[in-house]
């Protein structure tokens, strides 16, 4: 009797004599290839996405000097350091998405109308508008990223797109992280009628923008 | 939002109160003279007396008058001191208040110049992190020792000195003189954790001074890269630093002169990428300026005056 094969020969009746097993039987992979997005579409949303992180590291960074709150000041710091990971992190996937290895600092509004968005954020400067400030980030901008974020991983090819998916899924873990803080603080200092209106004021002028544009992608809607 | 902010524009709650940054300045330019020092400080005694109002300031005022900084700022922190808990407790107070000037001046170095490159952006963003938690380490380590935020009058002299427009010379005052500085400061305060036996302080302090090498080594590779191929974009940036050093030695309290009471840290500051001729330059500059036997010389005549004009007044 022959001694089981343990590689193929190159005939039909040279098999091995392990089972057929498939890599995806067993745990299933539910997975379909194809998804939403080629690879340009994706590196162009990647670049959208790091330009709104670049930007809101350095607005953040601004902000520390003119905030009187100190733990605000202090609650900022990290996130300032987290921005700046996410928009590391999406700058090193351009290059695997086939932009280049100098892409790696690329950032890219959708359009000049989220750029405006981005300016309007930006604005308050007086120490007295905190509320401005901090609505602007964690009241629109970072809820609008999140979703923007959960749904390029769920329409993204799951497979060929994974490493997008991966980086992705952290950012947003991070990111609900700092809404949540965001939140807890302006609900703190919004504990006037006169304030809450501030708070939703401006959060109502800075989402019109943001629908105007499209938002962080131009694709909104 | 605009860019490049005045000092005075420095975000504070109501506990702060500010100091002007001339009495910290003045320092760096006063002669080894008796008579001039006393001079001066009695010409900032109106100011010195308005910003100690509602701290605990106030009673260091009253018993010494306008050269109380002269003593507690030159003399060594010494456990045995009657006066160390005070001396603790005002240094404690002024580097968590230069922490969170080192954050802010962090934090607008990202936005002031967006144009830098982005390994420069990231550098600057970690170091936002790591001031927050010196910030926050330092309001424990105040709290520890008996102190809050706000006891004593802010001087925001070290974001007016450091805080340069152009990003070379930013890095050079902020990264190298300032946090040059915390150096020689915590190696300072490690040594009096150490004899004091506060393993709780000893611990925080030499994570905190891990930290200020590291953004040291940010400032010497930054300054490098900025004034690449510019030798005298270079040589303002170290101009800039020079002036900065000789500021942040307060006339000789941090230098390595025998009566200094904080002493340049040798060999962190080679560690964090200071070069040999760079030390021996700040050893040169810091060294300058009124020895400590002539500020407290100037001191004991500015509490003589002090106490006078507060005899007469009561007389009044």
């Amino acid at each position: 009797m022959s001694e089981a094969r343990l590689y193929p020969g190159t005939g039909p009746d040279e098999r091995t004599h392990f089972a057929p097993y498939s890599a995806f039987d067993i745990p299933a992979d539910l997975r379909e290839l194809h998804g939403r997005y080629d690879v340009e579409a994706t590196a162009r949303r990647v670049r959208n996405f790091r330009y709104a992180e670049e930007w809101m590291m350095m607005i953040l960074g601004g902000w520390v000097a003119t905030i009187p709150e100190l733990p605000v000041k202090t609650g900022l710091g990290k996130i300032i350091w987290e921005s700046a990971q996410a928009a590391d992190v999406l700058g090193k996937r351009l290059p695997e998405l086939r932009c280049g290895r100098k892409a790696v600092a690329a950032s890219e509004s959708a359009n000049t109308g989220f750029a405006r968005f981005v300016e309007a954020v930006s604005e308050p400067d007086r120490p007295d508008q905190t509320i401005e400030k901090l609505v602007g980030v964690f009241d629109v901008l970072k809820p609008h990223l999140a979703e923007v974020y959960e749904r390029q991983m769920r329409e993204t090819d799951q497979i060929a797109d994974a490493p997008t998916i991966e980086l992705l899924d952290e950012i947003v873990r991070r990111t609900r992280r700092h809404i949540a803080w965001g939140q807890e603080v302006l609900d703190r200092l919004c504990d006037t009628d006169g304030a809450r209106e501030r708070r939703r004021v401006r959060g109502e002028q800075l989402r019109e923008l943001l629908r105007a544009c499209g938002g962080v992608t131009g694709q909104l809607g | 939002m605009r860019r490049f902010i005045h000092h005075s524009e420095l975000a504070r709650d109501s506990r702060f109160i500010r100091q002007d940054n001339i009495t910290a300045t003045v320092l760096s330019t006063l002669p080894d003279d008796v008579d001039t020092v006393v001079e001066v400080f009695s010409k900032l005694d109106a100011m010195i007396e308005k910003s100690v109002q509602g701290t605990e300031a106030l009673p260091l005022y009253e018993e010494h008058g306008p050269g109380f900084g002269l003593i507690t700022l030159n003399e060594p922190l010494d456990p045995d001191d009657p006066v160390a808990a005070t001396r603790l407790l005002l240094r404690m107070h002024g580097i968590f208040v230069g922490e969170l000037q080192a954050l802010e001046g962090a934090g607008r170095s990202l936005w002031d110049f967006p144009d830098a490159p982005w390994e420069f952006k990231m550098n600057m963003a970690r170091q936002c992190w790591d001031e927050t938690r010196h910030v926050q380490i330092y309001e424990k380590l105040l709290r520890h020792v008996g102190g809050y935020a706000g006891m004593f009058p802010e001087s925001t002299f070290l974001f007016e000195c450091a805080c340069a427009d152009d990003p070379a010379l930013r890095v050079a005052g902020v990264n190298r003189g300032l946090e040059g500085l915390a150096c020689d400061v915590f190696r300072d305060m490690i040594r009096y954790a150490e004899k004091t036996g506060d393993d709780t302080m000893r611990q925080a302090v030499d994570y905190v001074l891990a930290d200020e090498l590291t953004h040291v080594r940010f400032g010497s590779e930054w300054v490098k890269e900025f004034t690449q191929g510019d030798a005298e974009r270079f040589e303002r940036a170290q101009e800039f630093r020079r002036q900065v050093d000789k500021q942040f030695s307060f006339g000789g309290a941090r230098s390595e002169r025998e009566d200094a009471a904080i002493p340049i840290a040798w060999e962190d500051r080679k560690e964090a990428g200071f070069t040999d001729q760079e030390l021996e330059e700040l050893k040169t500059l810091s060294a300058q300026g009124p020895s400590k036997d002539t500020l407290l010389a100037a001191a004991r005549v500015l509490r003589e005056r002090h106490r006078a004009r507060r005899a007469a007044e009561a007389r009044a």
